[in-house]
């Protein structure tokens, strides 16, 4: 009878200690990981809308023919947030003015640090410390031939346990000198939460 | 005689039992390795193109739930581009995930660990595409993966 104790005891420990792998931990996480945890919007949602929109762009045969033999000027504007929830839409914009760029196909004009580049042009330009010769000018920039507009709205539904938000993303690019919207595309993404029957 | 028998059953089954919550254990945190499928572009000297495909299977289980059924590719301009066809040889919905991964010519990934896990349901017996584009000109070469969600 003790010999089955100890191995009960035993086999209890050893148990503990397995299930204690799954305790809490603390690692580093993929940050390409597309496990959603909530029906909020979150880091993968942020990837998948990058990566659709950039796809749709380069690939857009008026797009690839235009960008064949030049690399158009864009400006980005804030993402319009139609949602209930705090987004830092400007990370959306980010990431995919990014890939944009580092495709090859085109260009940016960065609105939000025009303050520091005037800034740095009237040190140049007044100081009285930079070489003549080597100061920037003002009024040399190049202007933005196409404005990338983009809209995220959310749907929620909620019905007992079960809880379905509905996210759409569209992005447009307008050529600023004609008004004409060149290119446009939405990408959409769904997420369900059920609640179990037993907390959680 | 019959009272130490029963004891080294007991052993025994005390061992299974440690062998068996050890390993449920480790499969609850445990990632899969899944399917993984790759497509290298080349062109012959008359300019033609062609793509070596190849499907590696590292996951049994993942075997017997999805087949890539097709693997296509194709240029938008100098943009590498790729269609794989999934089946699911399952009668229930499944969910999967997916990713790419781009090499240059010389077999060398493009803005290495930059790619993200996309989300794919499979319905019943379903047929699906998925597509992606190269991140830029100097792609020839693309891995897809698949696994089970984690």
């Amino acid at each position: 009878m003790k010999i089955e104790m100890k191995v009960l005891l035993t086999a209890a420990v050893i148990g503990a200690f397995s299930l204690s792998g799954c305790a809490s931990t603390m690692q580093y996480g993929d940050a390409g990981s597309a496990k959603p945890l909530t029906t909020e919007f979150g880091s993968s949602d942020l990837q998948q809308i990058a990566e659709a929109m950039v796809d749709s762009m380069i690939t857009f045969p008026p797009m690839v023919e235009m960008t064949a033999s030049r690399r158009p000027v864009v400006s980005v504007d804030k993402v319009k947030n139609k949602t209930m929830q705090h987004i830092d839409t400007e990370s959306v914009t980010d990431s995919i003015r990014t890939r944009l760029i580092r495709s090859g196909k085109f260009r940016f004009i960065d609105r939000t640090t025009d303050a520091q580049t005037i800034e740095e042009l009237k040190t140049q330009q007044d100081s009285g410390l930079v070489d003549k010769k080597t100061a920037v000018d003002f009024g040399q920039q190049i202007g933005a031939e196409f404005l990338l507009t983009s809209n995220l709205s959310e749907i929620k539904q909620k019905a007992g346990s079960t809880t379905d938000v509905y996210y759409k993303f569209t992005m447009s690019l307008k050529n600023l000198k004609t008004g004409i919207l060149e290119w446009s595309d939405e990408k959409e993404i769904r997420k369900v939460f059920k609640r179990g029957t037993f907390g959680g | 005689m019959m009272k130490q028998k029963l004891s080294r059953n007991v052993i025994v089954a005390g061992m299974a039992a440690v062998a068996i919550a050890a390993l449920l254990g480790l499969a609850g945190c445990s990632t899969t390795a899944g399917v993984e499928a790759t497509g290298k572009t080349t062109w012959d000297e008359q300019g033609a193109r062609s793509l070596e495909k190849n499907v590696v299977f590292n996951n049994s289980g993942l075997k017997g739930d999805i087949q890539i059924v097709d693997i296509k590719s194709a240029m938008a301009g100098d943009v590498m581009r790729t269609q794989a066809t999934l089946r699911s040889k399952d009668k229930d919905t499944l969910p999967f995930q997916y990713r790419f991964e781009w090499y240059d010519g010389s077999g060398l990934e493009i803005n290495s660990g930059a790619g993200s896990w996309k989300p794919l349901i499979l319905y019943g017996r379903e047929a699906k595409t998925i597509q992606a584009v190269a991140p830029d000109s100097r792609a020839r070469e693309f891995k897809l993966k698949i696994r089970e969600p984690d």
